[in-house]
This record gives structure tokens, sequence and C-alpha cells, in this order.
């Protein structure tokens, strides 16, 4: 099959990157429109055109479109705070050879690998996670589950027992980068916790489901 | 208020319009310098629909496609017209203050 049904079976896979909600109120609509603007014999969704798209649905994933401020912005710091594990974990992968290298100079290959097994590891497996819970929480809190912000709380309370854990293995005085590393996410999740217990946001996590197309009254 | 959602407000603002149109009106309005993709401008209307400045006028199925009508609500209506004010109280000033330098007439 050639032409239009084509191209609409390719926005229709590009498409089914949007939430079903989001789908079934707008799908059809969005491919008319996307079939109005398609050039004369486009066949396939252009490059623009679909990262267009998959931004669209990320926020729509997010909540980004329909969340009250407050909710949105929280909401972005905690995809930060998913980027900013992940850095994390870059940094510990990238500077291993560096760290193990100044170790070995100093102490015995028996001490470089305790440290690697009680310091390094443990950094390494956790930050993915973290950044997995991170997200979880970003889109729980988008969509606007009520349960997100008790979810939201625990993971507040984890991220201070960290800190304090961090500080009480004295990271101010030997690791400064550490210090940095468990801080700033704690901030991160302060300000959102702030931000999602405000007033403006919690009528939206009593408002559920996604409201759904309807003629508005005159 | 970001120019994409002003500039779908104000195509909005002479009536009722399903989204093709208001790619077109705005793609006017702006002189051809804004075209909205389809993503950016479903973001935008979920959003104006969200915070109340948009609804749905009605639906109509054309060829066998869903064509959805958007209109100002009243909300919208003061948003954009309390917007418009500011931008022009800033355009005039700008231009207030350019006058003696002779780059605007």
């Amino acid at each position: 099959m050639t032409g239009p049904s084509q191209l609409e079976r390719r926005y229709r896979r590009v498409l089914a990157c949007y939430p079903k909600a989001f789908r079934r109120e707008s799908e059809d609509e969005i491919v008319a429109v996307l079939l109005a603007t398609a050039h004369e014999g486009q066949r396939r969704a252009g490059l623009a055109e679909s990262s267009d798209l998959v931004m669209g649905a990320l926020r729509a994933h997010f909540g980004l479109s329909r969340a009250p401020r407050p909710v949105c912005n929280a909401v972005r710091l905690m995809c930060a705070g998913a980027v900013l594990e992940l850095a994390v974990l870059v940094t510990v992968l990238v500077t291993l050879g560096t760290v193990r290298s100044v170790i070995i100079q100093y102490f015995t290959a028996a001490q470089w690998h305790t440290a690697l097994l009680t310091q390094i590891v443990p950094v390494a497996a956790t930050a993915p996670i973290l950044a997995g819970l991170w997200l979880w929480l970003a889109w729980a809190n988008g969509q606007g589950y009520d349960w997100a912000r008790l979810a939201s709380m625990s993971f507040f309370g984890l991220l201070t027992l960290e800190l304090l854990i961090g500080l009480g293995g004295g990271a101010a005085v030997y690791a400064p980068a550490d210090l940095i590393a468990l801080t700033v996410p704690w901030l991160f999740g302060a300000a959102a916790l702030a931000l999602i217990f405000s007033k403006t946001a919690s009528p939206y996590y009593q408002q559920q489901p996604v409201p759904t197309a309807g003629t508005c009254p005159s | 208020m970001q120019e994409a959602t002003f500039l779908i407000l104000t195509a909005l603002a002479a009536g009722a319009q399903h989204g093709y149109g208001i790619i077109a009106e705005v793609q006017q309005i702006s002189g051809d310098r804004v075209r909205l993709r389809a993503g950016t401008l479903y973001t935008a209307l979920d959003r104006l629909r969200a915070d109340g400045l948009i609804g749905v006028d009605r639906e109509e199925v054309v060829e066998g496609r869903l064509r959805r009508y958007y209109r100002l609500t009243p909300d919208g209506t003061g948003r954009l017209a309390a917007e418009a004010a500011r931008l022009q109280a800033n355009a005039a000033a700008a231009l207030t203050r350019l006058k003696p330098l002779g780059v605007v007439t």
C-alpha cells in the first residue's frame, strides 16, 4: 500500500509512544493534522517531526502538559536528580582507572580490592537504581497519583539517611566531591517535596483521572 | 507567556479553529516565522485546556477523520488581552526610547 495510508501507519507508530489516555483522546486528531501538513508524496515521518512527537510524548508521560506549575517544576527537579545520579555513575566509571593507580601507589592490591568492594561498587550499583527511582517518582507525580507524594517523602527520607551516613563517615572533610554528590540531590528532593505539597499542587493529586474531551460550556 | 502560546490564543481570538486551522493561522499571524509542529501544538493545547484558557467548541468528522474545534474561554480571552496589553506597553516603551536614536520613525 502506498500514499497516505502508509504514511498514516508510520505516524501512528510514532504516536504509540504517547500515553494510552492521551492517544485515546487525541491520536486521530493529531494524525489528521500530520497528514494535512505532510508534503506531497511524503512517505515517512521526518526526523524533526518525529523528534517533536517524541518530546511531546515525554512531556505527556511526565504530566508536563497538564499538571499545575509547581508539580511541573517538581517533575523537572526529579528528572534533574536522575541525570545527577547518572553523572555520578559516569564519573565513577571514567575515573576508576585513575583512582586505582593512585590507591595502588600507596596501598596494597588487597586494600584496593577492599576499597573497590566497599566504596566504589556500592556507589556504581546504587546510582542507576536511584536514577530509576527519581524518574519513577517524576512520572508518578506528573500523573498526579496521590501515593506519589508519600513515595516521594519516603525517597527523601532515604536521601537524608544517605547524606547523614556520608557526613558521619567524614565526607565533608576528606571527600568534598562526595559531599556535593550527596547534598545536591538532597536539595533537589527537598525543593521537589516543598513544591508537591504546596497549596497549588495539592488539588491535582485529588482530581484524577486525566480529563477527557468534551465540548466546553458556553 | 511563551510566544507559541500567545499566537495560539491569538489564532483562536477570531473564532473556533481545528488543529490544522490553528497551525495555518499562527503561520499567517507570525508572518511565516512560526510553524507549529503537531507535537508542539497538541502539548500546548493540552496545557491550555488544563489551565482553562481554551475549551473544545465542537467535533466534526470530515472525510472519516475527527476534527475537533477549540475556542477561547472567558479566562483565555482575559489572559490574552492582558498579555497583549503588556506586550504593547513594552513595545511602546522601547519605541519611545529608540526614537531619539533615529532608528525608528
